[in-house]
């Protein structure tokens, strides 16, 4: 069962601005399965984007900081290793589908040379680590047997024992066997027809510029895809599109998954995506992870106060039988977050002990699944609450 | 592969392919559409082709070789002296056109090792801007001198350079790019400082994409075109303050070599300026046209390098398939002459 792809531990992110510190991150641990989809959300300013940027190591360093804690990635502590070290991990490692589909392709360069980038990188590291062994074709190919149906170019008739093909050039073998380009190419359509592109032939010659956000937002997942890496990071990969591209992208991504073994950590603060794509689901509350869980267990029956008013908060019909619910109160400011619990200012069921002392770490709820863990001293009290 | 498929992309997409010919068309469909890139594109063409000529076979386009002296003195313009004479009984238009290739060739090397060598150390101090790393302390480096090169005025300290290494092609083009660098790196770290944030480079680092090939390839071609402009616009200004250095008597050694800053300064030295005016139109003249010429193509060329207005320009439309060209905008009129109007945005026409 336990086979993380990656598995956060204690892990501490500061912004250091001016004089001023802010923990953006404090002390989250979580661990992403392989072929699981783990789901994080929370409010705006929670911490949840910093997370997803910091486990490839993406964050501007300075002003961010790891203050603290692990990222183990396959084996490795991705917060040892060296800077100039990380773009061999990124890509084919640890991928990323950021929140502008519009801002995320390069304006200069047609889609094919971007796509084909990404394909070119896989290839040479499959290379490298001798996973695919290049056919290197010689100046001529004599590899090619007598073709015993093939006329003879000349007569035209049928010769018996078969027509010796004329040489070939290497670059056509190039082009016909598997050469490189040829390769990339034949990759690079794979792929966008792998993200439901009608006419892949006609996009390669596309600008950016002349493709809709749905449209781009799919390269993007081709791109991320073609990389074939071990762990996705999705950042709100459908907030900027309208409704319904996004539930096309959506959609999209789940076949997706199924057809690629790839795990994924998807960043959103749409409830009804993560429902709808993730297995377990973390909720981010000012920089702390406050649960996590099996995304039906998670909804169904939330242990978090937190989760819990925010479940609430959630519009669930098309019409809605009142005015809209929210949380009470204010997101806290990060330089000086409350003491205690960081959420008992907002919570209905606070009681003088989450003002004293800190909220407990994650630990699995009396009464729940068994991976079903909340960071509340009154866990067991929160399906009580109305 | 059940999903409802979108639409078919209407086939005029399938016009802009990726062909030689189909660039080449482009260019050529952008400068019709914009006459006054057109008028530049097809001055700078003509230059260029008669600075070939002269280099070629000079006898094409004069009877007369480089520093050659006719049996005219001071004689004003006629057709066997199209620009006159001087009072050494050289033929003007001779004189000015052996300057041509000498002078664009000087113009070119300048620029041209100065947007190199400048744009190579902007790129540098503009992405690896790190503080606290070793190359953010380059970079800092990097800024300082080309504060300290900046601080000074330009022409002056050209013309400081220019008289301690003395006469000659090589002392003048060593003495212009000293202090011709410093705008390239402060243009292209602006341009790098402003494009490496953009989510596209993101995505970049987070495909993998080292940060060598992330600076050589999305950055770089990203920041060319208005470094690519710039460079353009910068052959006129290199030509003028080559001329002014010739002018104020610190450049090439005329007669002899034939430069148009060292001609006019010499005519106008020698006081055949008031007498005999012409000896000064040619090589003037030149430098005007020249100059116009490259900041006509060099404004344009901002249009024709951004794939995003090089298809509205073009006006063929063929490949978008979101939006189509935009509408001309119409001039709102003002009711009584003193009234403000808000201006139409409208895209500069090149």
């Amino acid at each position: 069962m336990s086979d993380p792809v990656v598995s956060i531990q204690g892990l501490s992110i500061d912004y250091v601005v001016g004089a001023g510190r802010f923990r953006a991150v404090s002390d989250v641990s979580l661990d992403v399965e392989r072929g699981h989809v783990v789901g994080i959300v929370g409010e705006t300013g929670c911490g949840k984007s910093t997370l997803a940027q910091a486990i490839p190591r993406l964050l501007p360093e300075p002003p961010a900081t790891i203050g603290g804690g692990r990222i183990l990635f396959e084996g490795t502590d991705l917060v040892q290793v060296p800077r100039w070290k990380m773009p061999a991990i990124r890509g084919t490692g640890i991928n990323m589908i950021f929140q502008e589909p519009l801002n995320s392709l390069n304006p200069a360069f047609r889609i094919y040379d971007q796509v084909a980038e990404a394909v070119h990188i896989r290839q040479v590291r499959e290379r490298k680590a001798g996973t695919v062994v290049r056919r290197e074709p010689g100046p001529f190919d004599y590899s090619r047997r007598p073709d015993p149906t093939a006329k003879d170019a000349w007569s035209g008739k049928v010769v018996p024992g078969g027509a010796v093909p004329e040489a070939v050039h290497r670059r056509q073998v190039d082009q016909q066997a598997g050469g490189n380009r040829a390769d990339i190419r034949r990759e690079v359509l794979e792929y966008l027809r792998l993200v439901r592109i009608n006419d892949p032939e006609t996009i390669l010659n596309l600008y950016p510029h002349e493709l809709s956000g749905g449209m781009r937002q799919r390269i993007m997942i081709a791109m991320a895809l073609s990389e074939k890496p071990s762990l996705l990071i999705a950042d709100e990969p459908t907030s900027a599109l309208d409704v319904t591209i996004q539930a096309q992208v959506l959609t999209l991504m789940k076949e997706l998954i199924e057809e690629v073994n790839t795990s994924i950590l998807f960043i959103s603060h749409d409830l009804g995506v993560i429902a709808e794509t993730a297995d377990e689901l973390g909720v981010m509350y000012a920089g702390k992870l406050v649960e996590f869980g099996p995304v039906g267990e998670v909804f169904e029956s939330p242990r978090h106060p937190y989760t819990k008013a925010l479940l609430r908060a959630a519009p669930t019909r098309y019409k809605s039988d009142g005015p809209l619910l929210s949380v009470g109160g204010n997101v806290p400011n990060l330089s000086h977050p409350p003491l205690g619990c960081r959420f008992h200012p907002r919570c209905s069921i606070a009681r003088p002990v989450c003002r004293g002392e800190p909220a407990p770490p994650l630990a699995v709820v009396a009464g729940a699944a068994s991976n079903h863990r909340s960071a509340c001293h009154f866990a067991e009290e929160v399906p009580g609450i109305p | 592969m059940t999903t409802p498929s979108p639409p078919p992309i209407p086939s005029g997409a399938r016009a802009t392919g990726r062909r030689i010919g189909s660039g080449v068309l482009m260019f050529w469909r952008v400068l019709r559409a914009n006459p006054l890139t057109l008028a530049g594109f097809l001055v700078v063409a003509l230059i260029c082709i008669t600075a070939v000529i002269v280099i070629v076979d000079p006898h094409l386009l004069t009877r007369y070789g480089p520093d050659q002296i006719t049996t005219a003195y001071n004689q004003g313009p006629s057709w066997a002296h199209p620009s006159g004479t001087d009072g050494n009984g050289l033929d003007i238009y001779s004189e000015t056109l052996y300057a041509l290739p000498l002078d664009l060739a000087i113009a070119f090397a300048i620029a041209g090792a100065a947007m190199i060598g400048g744009g190579a150390l902007g790129l540098v101090a503009g992405y690896w801007d790190r503080p606290g790393t070793v190359s953010g302390a380059l970079s800092v480096v990097i800024l300082r001198i080309t504060d300290v090169f900046l601080a000074f005025p330009s022409l002056i300290l050209a013309l400081a350079i220019a008289v301690s290494l003395g006469r000659g092609v090589w002392q003048l083009i060593v003495a212009i790019l000293l202090t011709w660098w410093p705008y390239y790196v402060r243009l292209v770290r602006g341009e790098t400082l402003a494009v490496k944030h953009l989510p596209y480079v993101q995505a970049a680092r987070a495909a993998g994409v080292t940060d060598g090939r992330i600076v050589l390839r999305h950055i770089l071609r990203n920041v060319l075109e208005p470094v690519v402009v710039y460079f353009t616009l910068d052959i006129g200004t290199v030509l003028v303050t080559l001329s002014t250095i010739g002018f104020v008597g610190l450049g090439l050694a005329y007669p002899g070599q034939a430069e148009w800053g060292s001609m006019m300064s010499y005519y106008q030295g020698s006081g055949l300026i008031t007498a005999y005016p012409w000896t000064v139109l040619g090589p003037g003249i030149s430098i005007f046209v020249t100059v116009l010429a490259f900041s006509l193509l060099g404004d344009g060329l901002r249009d024709i390098l951004d794939p995003r207005s090089r298809r509205v320009l073009a006006g063929t439309g063929s490949g978008s398939i979101t939006a189509a060209a935009p509408p001309t905008p119409e001039v709102p009129v003002a009711a009584n002459p003193g009234d403000l109007v808000a201006a139409p945005e409208v895209r500069p026409a090149g």
